[in-house]
């Protein structure tokens, strides 16, 4: 009952709406980046691992790198339109500002600071990541609980060593805490078996487990996610269109995912949708391309170009990486995560 | 010539045994030493050499237990050192280019071309070629656009153009600092010591980033040359510095001398004064050369691609950031390369000013 008048009043709104949006302004951003041909992004100078790296072909990738093409395909139609500027950490808010890039996905988190006096617009979170156990496999421990009596090494006075106490206590688990004043440091001594555990940011830690570890397999990232930090992409404040292709782009890949479109099954599924969902994803029904000022099939093109959000996590950070990295909290809602995607009516 | 060797190396050995071997102790603190210097020469040999991979294709070697060195992230990453995020299927342009910027400042190093319109001809020349090289759509190559410049060539680039705009700005500085017109003096003073007393990262931060936010979008060019600019004009103010003193190390009668016989101002400076004060200072002048050389790497704080930061590319992937040492030390390596034939090059010119002055 409540879902029928809650599609009634959307479709109400919507058509309230639709005179309103016909007559509304394409996003400056996106007319910016149609004009130029190009869609600028942010990379980084250097790497950084899983999210933004060169390859043996002097070529970007990674995470963040796969999603600004994906975005520049919905855009442009075209991942090869992506340019993407080097930026240092520091250099990346008045890059923005000043009209060097046009979008910044960096592994950069969604604070208040950046949301208001920064002047920066966010879209919908497109990673989490927080702080993480690791402990020798031999223990045959999977989860925190199971620490009771054991020795916890963290790096000295960051935000981790407190949350790692915070969450222990309230487990009720009994610890030794031992803290080192450096991350190397705290390397050596875990691999020197004086600590069974130790906690640091997910990601690191299982760039570490994959990369400089003797033998990865013995040891163990445990499930506990005890801090999380959203990551998602900024813009500058103030064009309202462009964040919303920016969210938009995200639900396109999180709905692929969720519905199995993948990049080699994309055509047959446009071609046959299985649901009303599916037509409407990949332009077979239109409507999607409209709303944003794009192309029908922006959503197809972009997900046989990059593919689905799952496909582009594997590549990159899950199991078709170096890396290995769970999906964890980085996985659906329908599948123990907590990535979503808006409703597409 | 074998003879003169033969005598020289008998030399040596005679020295040698009189003041490391000498006494007893000599000897004995001698021979300690000289294990000690063998044995960490003979870790670093079998580490480096013996023990290590040399192949992308035997990168499996290098997880033994017993391996060395491994040398297969040269093998499989070198070009991203070398060129930086420049297009795979272009690098050839990059290697020319690179090469036409060593060639330049190997043919200005030779005593023949020291005149203004050769050494002027010779790089200008370098520079288009490598400007037209790396850029390309001006010969009709597929455009590079300077943000994917990078690696070794970048690093040449900016080093090249900052040396070859700063030299002539610190000599016009310097020569308006000493002017006996107080207008030019009191601005190069002030433009002078303004600039020294401003950190070289926020001189480049400001023409990077702040720049484009105030500036009109005519007026900013490419962020590269803001920056080589910037830098520019930054090495010129301690250039300008630098021959102040080789300016006061010259008697003024020379000046005087030369106006009272008729000879005009320029032909004074040029043919008297100048040669003199560049002599003078010749050894500071390397200096300030290499550490722009060095300090190039800073432009990585403002997203370019120089070779330290394309170094961290190259190991920053999880199949090779195992072997970030070896990545580390091949740069090294070009670095060491580059600045030490910098000095032997500035003894050399040092011997042979001093065979022309006697």
């Amino acid at each position: 009952m409540i879902s029928k008048f809650v599609k009634f009043a959307s479709m109400a709104t919507m058509a309230l709406a639709i005179p309103s949006m016909a007559s509304a302004e394409i996003s400056p951003t996106v007319k910016q980046i149609q004009d130029r041909g190009t869609m600028l992004c942010s990379g980084h100078n250097g790497s950084y691992y899983g999210f933004v790296e060169v390859n043996d072909k002097n070529e970007w990738k990674g995470l963040d790198i796969d999603l600004c093409r994906a975005m520049t395909t919905a855009i442009l139609g075209d991942p090869t339109k992506a340019q993407i500027v080097p930026l240092s950490w520091a250099q990346r808010f008045p890059a923005l500002q000043s009209g060097d890039v046009d979008i910044i996905i960096k592994a950069t988190g969604w604070t208040m600071g950046r949301d208001t006096e920064v002047g920066l617009q966010f879209s919908m979170p497109y990673f989490f990541g927080g702080a993480q156990f690791m402990a020798h496999g031999d223990l045959g421990i999977t989860e925190a609980q199971e620490l009771e009596g054991g020795t916890v090494c963290v790096e000295a006075g960051t935000t981790i060593e407190r949350i790692v106490a915070n969450h222990l206590q309230t487990l009720g688990v009994e610890h030794t805490m031992v803290s080192y004043e450096k991350a190397a440091e705290l390397q050596a001594a875990y691999l020197a078996n004086r600590c069974d555990a130790f906690a640091a940011w997910g990601p690191f830690l299982a760039v570490l487990r994959a990369t400089q570890l003797e033998n990865p397999d013995a040891h163990v990232i445990l499930s506990d996610q005890l801090s999380n930090e959203p990551i998602s992409a900024a813009m500058r404040q103030g064009d309202d269109g462009f964040v919303d292709m920016a969210n938009w782009m995200l639900a396109a890949l999180l709905i692929a995912e969720e519905e199995g479109v993948t990049m080699a099954n994309v055509d047959e599924m446009a071609a046959n949708p299985p649901n009303a969902k599916v037509a409407r994803l990949l332009g077979t029904d239109p409507g999607m391309g409209a709303r944003l000022g794009l192309r029908d099939t922006w959503a197809k093109e972009m997900i046989a170009a990059m593919g689905n959000y799952g496909e582009i996590y594997h590549r990159n950070l899950g199991e078709n990486s170096p890396y290995k990295l769970e999906r964890g909290l980085n996985n659906l809602w329908s599948h123990g995560g907590v990535l979503y995607a808006p409703q597409l009516d | 010539m074998t003879t003169m060797t033969q005598n020289r190396f008998e030399l040596f050995v005679n020295d040698v045994k009189k003041r490391s071997f000498g006494t007893r102790t000599d000897a004995a603190i001698s021979t300690v030493v000289l294990i000690l210097l063998a044995y960490i020469i003979w870790t670093v040999v079998d580490w480096a050499l013996i023990r290590a991979v040399w192949s992308k294709e035997n990168v499996e070697a290098c997880r033994l237990e017993d391996a060395g060195a491994c040398w297969s992230i040269i093998d499989a990453r070198h070009r991203i050192i070398l060129f930086g995020l420049y297009p795979f299927e272009q690098h050839w342009r990059s290697t020319l280019a690179c090469l036409s910027i060593i060639a330049t400042v190997i043919i200005s190093c030779i005593p023949f071309m020291w005149t203004t319109k050769r050494l002027a001809a010779s790089w200008i020349i370098g520079f288009a070629a490598y400007y037209l090289l790396m850029e390309g759509s001006l010969i009709g190559l597929q455009q590079v656009t300077t943000d994917q410049w990078g690696g070794l060539s970048l690093t040449l680039f900016m080093f090249a153009s900052v040396v070859l705009l700063g030299m002539p700005m610190g000599l016009a500085l310097a020569l308006m600092r000493r002017s006996e017109m107080p207008v030019l003096r009191i601005f190069a003073s002030i433009l002078i010591d303004t600039v020294r007393s401003l950190p070289l990262l926020v001189t480049l931060f400001t023409a990077a980033v702040v720049f484009p936010i105030i500036l009109p979008d005519w007026l900013q060019g490419d962020k590269i040359w803001r920056v080589i600019v910037a830098f520019a004009l930054f090495f010129a103010c301690y250039q300008a510095e630098v021959l102040r003193g080789g300016f006061q190390a010259i008697p003024k009668g020379q000046f005087e001398a030369g106006k009272a016989l008729g000879i005009s101002y320029a032909n004074i400076l040029f043919r008297i004064i100048l040669p003199q004060v560049f002599r003078y200072a010749l050894p500071s002048t390397i200096n300030m050369v290499v550490i722009t050389f060095k300090e190039t790497a800073i432009v990585i704080i403002i997203g370019f691609f120089e070779i330290l930061a394309s170094t961290n590319a190259a190991y920053g992937t999880g199949e090779w950031t195992s072997y970030y040492k070896e990545a580390l030390l091949f740069a090294a390596g070009i670095y060491w390369i580059f600045l030490f034939s910098l000095g032997r090059y500035g003894e050399y010119l040092k011997t042979r000013m001093t065979v022309a002055s006697r």
